[in-house]
């Protein structure tokens, strides 16, 4: 028999890291509400045939959200055998709302007081067996932080599978409700029968969107349930769903005053404490630009720098030693050039930037797990809101600065359609850890001496968000405001190194997975291409302008003649394998630059960096923004927005660039000299001093903001009292 | 009062929260009910973050208008 246990609760509850504690996974876990936006799945450790589904978080069956569908459609209609319920005991009352929700859906419910550990601390004493008689399910203390109860929490879900014992819900609305959905399950129940017709009467009393679609009623039917539902809300002067909520939530304050005893709260805790400095009006974006500014520093200008030299080591080592292997075991030359140039050199060329974006991906996993990433929302919606967005969607673009498809996924938070396609949309813009190899190399071969090139990028993605946000707002597609913004704040908390160690493995090992597969078979396709004609014949260095690379290129490279890059077939090529990775772009470009010369000026190759930057982003994304779209129509739309605007912009670059720098040396021809590239490191793309004058400058752009609005606020009260 | 007006620190019985639409919807699910307690944390600009059922939610201006204490 096989067994499906599901993993439901509030968000930020902890369910994740339970997850990995019975299955031994090592899934993502965060300190923010919405971490987990997609269902997983594992085996659970120790008995046969049970799977455990991890669930986004709910604090509702009635989903706000497009993750909290996800969660809800799960337990809806694909019926787990049953439910672990994964309760914050720091905060009962709350989430004992969703358990008297999912009490009713006729599956077992087994309830896990999780965060013991915590609850403890603070004297807060809860009575678990009382709360299990009232809740009329067993409940089960647990810390999955520290894996104590999970044993038996597992055996009681297994056994409440097994024998299949429902909980009969224990709460009771007032009279004159439940008299109305009576009212309603009668009329349903002439329908059709449903062994759940008391919740479904409950949520048609609730007008519910989906279980309205789901069943279908007869119009006559459904007008005499409107009219029960109507008298309802005319004598409590408030709506269907409310009504609910308000006496659910009564019910729930009976239960925790039966079986919880608090302590006086004593002041402000230390995470208010540290809310009033890091969320205060004049600090808050300060002290966010300074994080920034330490995460960037410490791990490309600093740290990351001094790992790059052992990277090169290593990769030429591993060079040499291949190519006095293969020369000792006989291979032929065009093997050895595959092996050593082809696919060792141009891999090489991109490892060189593996441990600075590791450090950046652990510096980043800091800021989930502490709990700033709520806040970060928080104080970013004030500036978001002035063009468009939500402070939500601030969310996936930071993500997105180490890659676009976990931000891309996490745009799933963002309550407004429109809003949450514009952010899919405009997350790509935000410079990902796989485009920096690119603005690396064309930095170290043609701004050598240039600091502001690469801060630039990601002053240009940003912009590129924002006046988008403000001139598509405008559009029919997207016009309308953001949602007001509600989220949870979670305590703060030390971040786990676990977590933090999954994290970076997990990119790691993504990566590596990366060059292995697609890069790998990438460089060789490109090698291939690079070497043989059309009628495979072996080309070898002199002949390339033959092969079936140089066709290619040849035949595409019109279109980009009007950005500056379309005379060499080269750059063509390498605009296009971009999509495959953004990494191919500097593995086509350093192994068609070590055969021929590849022109560029300054100006064009600013041109081709904004061209890459802002176009349609590598397949994997084009996938994830396909994915959560739900439709080729609006992926499309997105993907041709992106490339349009690159286009546009790469266009003026080259056009307005070649006209005002025309005849100084930015307009002076230069061929890249590949051989130099392994010394091209991200430090060149974000030096420090460079980043430190940059957020400086923000900075001040931030504060005279703020005072502005401090001055036209009070003279507007003058006028006012005026 | 709205809850924007509300001086930090003191518990406030709500009210009523004004509008019938989904947001009102989330926000009670949230314990943002009729007769229940909520106490300001901080406040900027009219955004304000507030202790409700115990656990520290964030609203905006527009939102916390609506809610009467």
């Amino acid at each position: 028999m096989n067994i499906k246990i599901a993993l439901a609760g509030n968000p930020n509850s902890g369910k994740t890291t339970m997850f990995n504690e019975l299955t031994g996974s090592s899934q993502h876990v965060g300190n923010w509400p919405g971490v987990t936006v997609e269902k997983k799945e594992g085996n659970l450790k120790g008995y046969k045939g049970v799977t455990v589904v991890d669930l986004p978080g709910i604090y509702s069956l009635s989903p706000y959200t497009l993750e909290e569908v996800v969660a809800r459609d799960f337990l809806l209609k694909e019926q787990p055998d049953a439910i672990i319920n994964i309760i914050d005991a720091s905060n009962i009352e709350r989430n004992l709302y969703l358990t008297t929700q999912l009490a009713e859906l006729n599956i077992p419910v087994v309830a896990a007081l999780n965060m013991m550990d915590i609850v403890e601390k603070t004297g807060i004493k809860i009575n678990t067996e009382k709360l299990s008689k009232l809740l009329n399910c067993s409940v089960v203390e647990t810390s999955a932080v520290k894996g104590t109860g999970l044993k038996e929490l597992v055996s009681k879900a297994v056994e409440a599978a097994k024998t299949n014992v429902k909980n009969v819900p224990t709460l009771e609305f007032s009279k004159y409700v439940s008299d109305a959905i009576t009212g309603i399950e009668n009329i349903y129940n002439s329908y059709e029968y449903s062994p759940n017709s008391r919740w479904i009467a409950a949520k048609l009393f609730e007008k519910d969107k989906l279980v309205m679609e789901n069943i279908k009623l007869p119009e006559d039917l459904k007008s005499a349930i409107m009219e029960i539902v109507e008298e309802a809300e005319n004598k409590y002067d408030d709506d269907s769903e409310s009504i609910i909520t308000n006496q659910r939530y009564e019910y729930i304050e009976k239960i925790v005053k039966d079986t919880v005893v608090k302590q006086k709260r004593s002041g402000l805790s230390s995470s208010d404490k540290i809310d009033s400095v890091v969320t205060n009006k004049l600090l808050a974006l300060p002290i966010f630009f300074a994080v920034m500014w330490l995460i960037y520093y410490v791990s490309i200008s600093t740290i990351g720098d001094m790992t790059i030299g052992y990277v090169e080591t290593i990769v030429g080592f591993i060079q040499v030693g291949v190519e006095n292997l293969l020369t000792s075991a006989g291979a032929s030359f065009w093997a050895i050039d595959l092996a050593v140039n082809g696919i060792i050199g141009s891999i090489g060329a991109i490892f060189t930037f593996v441990p600075q974006l590791m450090i950046l991906f652990f510096f980043l996993s800091l800021l989930e797990d502490s709990g700033y990433m709520a806040r970060v929302a928080f104080i970013m919606d004030r500036i978001f809101r002035k063009f468009g967005l939500s402070g939500k969607s601030f969310i996936p673009m930071l993500i997105g600065t180490g890659c676009s498809i976990p931000g891309i996924m996490a745009s799933r938070t963002v309550e407004n359609e429109k809003d949450r396609r514009m952010t899919i949309m405009l997350t790509p813009f935000v410079p990902c850890g796989a485009k920096l190899p690119v603005f690396a190399m064309f930095i170290a071969l043609m701004f050598p001496n240039d600091a502001w090139v690469g801060p630039s990028m990601y002053l240009i993605g940003i912009s590129a968000v924002i006046i988008s946000g403000i001139v598509l707002k405008k559009t029919k597609l997207f016009a309308g405001d953001p949602a007001p913004f509600i989220m949870e704040l979670p305590n703060y908390k030390m971040p786990r190194m676990k977590g933090v160690a999954i994290h970076m493995w997990e990119k790691a090992k993504s990566f590596v997975i990366k060059a292995g597969t697609v890069i790998f078979l990438s460089c060789t396709v490109l090698w291939v291409l690079q070497n043989f004609s059309a009628t495979f014949e072996y080309l070898g260095a002199e002949r390339v302008d033959e092969s079936m690379l140089a066709s290619i290129g040849g035949a595409i490279r019109w279109i980009f003649v009007p950005l500056g890059f379309g005379d060499s077939w080269a750059a063509s090529v390498a605009s296009i394998t971009g999509l495959i990775a953004k990494e191919v772009v500097v593995a086509t470009f350093a192994s068609v630059g070590s055969v021929i010369p590849i022109e560029f000026t300054q100006v064009t190759a600013f041109a081709f960096m904004v061209f890459t930057l802002l176009a349609a982003p590598c397949f994997a994304a084009i996938g994830a923004i396909r994915n959560e779209m739900g439709n080729w129509k609006w992926t499309l739309i997105a993907i041709g927005y992106q490339t349009g605007l690159a286009y546009v912009l790469s266009f003026l670059v080259n056009t307005v660039g070649s006209f005002i720098f025309r005849g100084t040396s930015a307009t002076e021809r230069k061929i890249l000299d590949i051989s130099i590239m392994e010394e091209a490191a991200e430090g060149a793309v974000v030096n420090g001093d460079i980043v430190l004058i940059i957020f400086a400058a923000i900075l001040f752009v931030a504060i005279g903001f703020m005072i502005y609005n401090k001055f036209s606020l009070s003279v507007k009260k003058a006028e006012a009292k005026a | 009062m709205p809850l924007t007006m509300a001086k930090a620190g003191e518990d406030l019985l709500i009210k009523k929260i004004l509008g019938r639409d989904e947001t009102k919807n989330f926000l009670e699910t949230l314990g943002f009910v009729i007769g229940g307690i909520v106490t300001v944390v901080s406040e900027n600009n009219g955004n304000v973050i507030v202790m409700v059922k115990n656990s520290r939610v964030a609203i905006d201006k527009s939102m916390a208008n609506r809610i009467m204490v």
